[in-house]
């Protein structure tokens, strides 16, 4: 996969738990266009260890000379958006990929419907300016947990003007899908980004209204699970790994030297999706990826997020 | 006309049935369509709205009209015309909601039509429910002269505008609602081959 080596430019810290990262090329040329909604992945080099998270990328998609990215510490996690906080600041070096879009706007939408929960606004900021430029007609929904939570809101303020809603938990308010998916004009598109528990609010209440899933879109990256430690063997490579409870599978593959295909890093696009040919236990899935009939066949993985339980696991890699 | 021969962009079709969950649900069907409504008013109604648009074509080989009357208590508009629905299609679209469920039936060209009609509200073609009736006569456009042939029957057919002889080919464009029609004599001037009636 082709990398970028990008250099931070200016770190800014937007509320007590968010920092919004603009990245530039290290060697001065302008960074590749991309659309609204793209993400990359940023690989971080952590005591010795690789890890890569993906992050939205926030800025307008007109702008080339700079990339924009907001990481949310997540203070019991495996150490990613720890070390983006306490380790990276003006002037560190970052390899990140190129610019991939999972969660694009729909060209055929008459209508845009965005809701965000809490750090998910990052994928929007850049869908905005898409929209914007395009004069969509849309409507922003941001929701957080209290004042002091609300990042952006101030540039959002100025992107969308009366096109914002916020709401506000502490204060009492609540998204209702129900009444926000009803009566919508043919032609609507709605898009979520958020806390899984919202995520699949909205997707529930979307489908109970009869909405067409060609309408409803969602991104939702989930970070790699701790859990026990397992072996498995990779046929085609010929070689049996370790996957330490804190890391990934496909980390675990990528330390073994292997470069293994990916794009969200987050159980969502299927990209990274390998065949089991053996397992004596039980796979941990943990993915948005497969169907519940695919998961429950066991015959594919997503290394990206999923583990095992088990003794002895054959994938065909 | 190839055997067993799938084409991506070839359309297919399936029997229409009601979708649930909905809040509203527009059947839309012309002449020999009027048989598929009948079919799916025999099956359990679902509760929310329904309203029903039936084109009265020549095509039609029984009294649909008048059976659809006594059986649909909903909502019913029986144009005379294809363009009369088409309009009165246009006119409900703007009136219909996210969660309104979409069916149409009838010939390849009548259902296009309609299909034309819903994408420009912005409805997604594999969102609408559609049945093929009556006939496997196909539009056809002539690639050489743009203009499109409704309901051909043969497999080799002189266009309608240009008259060139056209060869149906099984590549179908959604937006232009046809399948692609190249003049088949093109190498070599009269050398036509056998015309046959593949889609009666
Ligand atoms: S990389 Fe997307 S599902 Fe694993």
């Amino acid at each position: 996969m082709s990398i970028l080596n990008v250099k931070v430019a200016d770190v800014e810290q937007v509320t007590d738990m968010v920092k919004h990262f603009t990245l530039v090329q290290e060697n001065g040329q302008p960074l590749p266009r991309f659309s609204g909604g793209s993400h990359v992945v940023v690989s971080m080099n952590i005591n010795g260890r690789i890890h890569r998270n993906p992050y939205s990328l926030m800025g307008s998609p007109e702008n080339t000379d700079s990339y924009h990215i907001s990481v949310r510490r997540q203070e019991n996690s495996r150490g990613g958006s720890v070390f983006m906080h306490d380790g990276v600041e003006v002037g560190s070096t970052l390899q990140i990929t190129y610019p991939v879009n999972l969660f694009s706007l729909s060209k055929l939408g008459k209508k845009h419907i965005l809701v965000a929960g809490g750090i998910g606004i990052t994928p929007f900021m850049s869908q905005i300016a898409d929209l914007n430029r395009l004069g969509d007609d849309y409507e922003m929904h941001y929701a957080f947990r209290s004042a002091e939570h609300g990042a952006f809101v101030e540039q959002l303020q100025q992107m969308c003007g009366d096109r914002l809603h916020l709401h506000i938990e502490s204060e009492g308010q609540r998204i209702n899908f129900h009444n926000l998916l009803s009566n919508q004009p043919l032609g609507t598109h709605i898009y979520v980004c958020g806390p899984e528990p919202m995520v699949n609010a909205l997707l529930l209440t979307a489908k109970d209204l009869g909405w067409p899933k060609t309408h409803v879109h969602s991104e939702q990256f989930l970070a790699p699970p701790i859990g026990d430690s397992f072996r498995v063997q990779l046929v085609k490579s010929n070689m049996e790994i370790e996957v330490p409870g804190d890391m990934s599978m496909l980390e675990a593959m990528e330390e073994a030297g292997l470069e293994p295909d990916f794009l969200c890093r987050g159980g969502a696009c299927g990209r990274c999706e390998v065949e089991v040919l053996e397992c004596d236990g039980a796979l941990m899935h943990n993915d948005h990826y497969l169907s519940d009939a695919e998961k429950a066949s066991g015959n594919k993985i997503m290394p990206c997020v999923s583990r095992a339980r088990c003794q002895k696991l054959l994938l065909n890699i | 006309m190839q055997r067993g021969y799938w084409i991506r962009s070839k359309p297919l079709y399936d029997s229409l049935v009601w979708q649930t969950p909905a809040v509203a649900h527009l059947v839309v069907a012309g002449g020999e369509g009027g048989i598929a409504v009948l079919k799916l008013f025999q099956q359990m109604y679902p509760k929310e709205p329904i309203q029903v648009l039936y084109a009265d074509l020549p095509t039609a080989k029984k009294n649909y009209s008048d059976i659809l009357q006594q059986i649909v208590l909903e909502e019913l508009d029986i144009c005379d015309s294809e363009e009369s629905l088409l309009a009165n299609l246009e006119q409900r679209l703007k009136d219909c909601t996210m969660g309104t469920h979409f069916y149409v039936a009838g010939s390849e060209a009548f259902m296009w039509q309609v299909l034309q009609k819903t994408r420009a509200a912005g409805v997604q073609d594999v969102d609408v429910q559609k049945e093929l009736c009556g006939t496997l006569a196909r539009p056809v456009y002539c690639v050489h002269c743009k203009t499109i042939t409704r309901d051909v029957h043969h497999n080799v057919f002189p266009c309608s505008n240009c008259g060139r002889h056209l060869f149906v080919r099984d590549h179908f464009s959604r937006r232009l609602g046809a399948y692609m029609g190249v003049m088949v004599d093109a190498e070599e001037p009269g050398n036509i081959p056998q015309i046959e009636e593949v889609y009666p």
